[in-house]
């Protein structure tokens, strides 16, 4: 304590905490305040018209049980895994383009934001008519050239269901990916690549041993903040699927939401405790490579 | 001299690919949307182009078209305007004062950031509920300045430290108060910052599904993508036409934003991901 009143000057503290009060005020009302109520609430059997009751880890116990929570994990954790991965090699790709100088290549920043930019339910919107079985684009397409002879039911089908969300995320978040690896690519020095190349290297050498190594910071920023942002994913599934068919498609926010708006919260609570307690994980993980970014500056 | 040539042919190549995959969805929506039968993929339907639908939608009350863009456009500039304003309050005292809690606060709002959506909008339905907000703007703008200030407060500070402190001495010596010294002096010269959170935050709020669904129950208060994503037929089926017409009317500001300011929001993207 005494240390500290040596260090810092009573006026000086008392003004930068008015000028962090508002910022402080609405994050413990609006965010801290209900982290803290969900997590108390996991512990209670609260379901609307029932009297509140402390029940301790009694929803845990249920949850353990719970072949769609753990239906739900598992497709979350797939969808993680691959949506994620594919939209790195893909990003990493159209980065590569984009760094290079070409006639048109505003015109492309520009259209690589429209994806990320579009309401997610509203794009999900345009991929459930382009998914359609009968009058869809993409069965129009992948017939007429011959990939497949009948109709392929996009949605109706727990595979189908699960690619047509995948192939629709990657559209979506690809961009974002490739804006961050963009802008770590531009930090490289050029003279690298040019003294490389004197050196006789080819354009894969140069890939793996320039590129790579030194957009690693920048890669794995941009994978951990995808990851920790495809774990909570809720609105493109709630439109595009619904979770369905039959559940196959339902990430664990979306499953704690359908016991929300059933009014248990209770247990709702205890299930979003879990995804809360992934993202957190990958969040510690995500402070502490952040640094990286700043070392490379 | 064969390598660049190789290059030049994938790199092309590469290139229309991106932007075909880019923009094809977006182009099918305004084809859709253009359309009398949006089934004429199908054998035998016809392909007939007509602004009937965006009639039917601009003018029939009870699809709330243009409520529902309004709402959204108000709520989302309030929470830009205020997660800005608080975060660049912020990043002023932490980037030029010594108090504690300085490392903190950024620190522990990133990790707040971090925080899925769900695992906070059940209790928080409670709150609304309990402040008679649901349904009432209220009930996202609060929110979504929540959901914007980690950004806001990143972008901010990595703007402020890199201006020189002598500008405040010297400022300070004249008499000028703290809060003068961030108005005239510091938040001008950071504008440009400042004005890429806001147009990542306007985008992020304009976005945002899941509290705009609990929260809301009718035009008074519902954003566009729940609006969208709800919209169904008189008669059951599906009405394509409508909802595409809808959408494409609905992406209209954010479209404008991009094209005019795509390089604020790039700047903004890549500081904020990269710096916090």
């Amino acid at each position: 304590m005494a240390r500290s009143r040596k260090k810092y000057s009573s006026g000086q503290t008392w003004q930068a905490y008015i000028f962090n009060s508002p910022l402080i005020l609405i994050t413990l009302i609006f965010v801290f305040l209900p982290v803290a109520g969900t997590l108390i609430t996991g512990f209670f059997r609260n379901v609307t018209f029932m009297p509140n009751k402390f029940i301790f880890l009694e929803n845990f116990y249920r949850l353990f049980g719970d072949v769609h929570f753990w239906q739900s994990v598992r497709f979350t954790l797939l969808f993680v895994f691959v949506s994620v991965g594919l939209e790195l090699v893909l990003g990493m790709m159209f980065a590569l383009i984009l760094n290079e100088a070409f006639p048109g290549r505003g015109l492309m920043r520009v259209a690589i934001l429209i994806p990320w930019a579009i309401p997610v339910a509203i794009s999900a919107r345009i991929w459930q008519l382009m998914y359609n079985f009968d009058f869809g684009v993409i069965n129009y397409i992948v017939i007429h050239l011959g990939f497949v002879s009948s109709p392929v039911n996009w949605l109706g089908s727990p595979v189908g269901a699960f690619f047509s969300i995948v192939i629709s995320d990657i559209w979506k978040t690809t961009p974002f990916i490739t804006i961050i690896l963009l802008a770590g690519l531009s930090l490289i020095p050029d003279e690298l690549y040019k003294q490389a190349m004197i050196d006789g290297t080819n354009f894969i050498q140069r890939f793996y041993y320039i590129t790579i190594p030194l957009l690693r910071p920048v890669i794995v920023v941009a994978l951990l903040f995808r990851t920790i942002d495809a774990i909570r994913i809720f609105d493109l599934i709630y439109v595009l699927t619904g979770g369905g068919p039959g559940g196959s498609t339902s990430s664990i926010s979306l499953y704690a939401f359908k016991y929300y708006i059933t009014g248990d919260f209770g247990y709702g609570s205890a299930i979003s405790i879990v995804v809360f307690i992934l993202a957190s994980a990958l969040a510690v993980l995500y402070i502490k490579f952040g640094n990286f970014a700043g070392e490379l500056k | 001299m064969k390598e660049e040539k190789v290059k030049k042919i994938l790199l092309y190549a590469g290139a229309i690919f991106l932007f075909i995959f880019c923009i094809a969805p977006f182009v099918w929506m305004v084809i859709v949307s253009l359309n009398k039968h949006p089934d004429f993929l199908s054998n035998n339907v016809p392909f007939i182009l007509t602004i009937n639908n965006y009639i039917q939608v601009l003018t029939t009350k009870s699809v709330h078209l243009l409520d529902y863009l309004r709402n959204s456009i108000i709520i989302s500039l309030a929470a830009a305007f205020f997660a800005t304003f608080f975060a660049s309050l912020s990043a002023y005292s932490i980037t030029r004062m010594n108090f504690p809690g300085k490392i903190f606060i950024p620190i522990a709002l990133l990790g707040f950031s971090m925080f899925p959506q769900i695992s906070i909008v059940g209790y928080l339905f409670k709150m609304m509920t309990d402040f008679n907000w649901i349904n009432t703007y209220y009930a996202l703008i609060f929110p979504y300045i929540t959901l914007g200030l980690p950004l806001a407060l990143w972008i901010m500070l990595s703007h402020f430290s890199q201006l020189s402190k002598e500008l405040d001495e010297a400022a300070l010596v004249d008499g000028a108060s703290r809060f003068q010294i961030l108005r005239k002096i510091i938040f001008p010269i950071a504008l440009p910052g400042a004005f890429s959170t806001f147009m990542l935050i306007f985008i992020y709020s304009f976005n945002e599904f899941l509290f705009a669904l609990m929260f809301t129950i009718d035009y008074k208060a519902r954003t566009i993508p729940v609006g969208i994503a709800l919209f169904e037929g008189l008669y059951g089926q599906i009405p394509w036409g409508y909802i595409m017409a809808a959408a494409v009317v609905a992406i209209i500001p954010v479209i404008l934003l991009i094209a005019l300011f795509q390089k604020y929001i790039i700047q903004g993207l890549t500081e904020g991901a990269v710096k916090g």
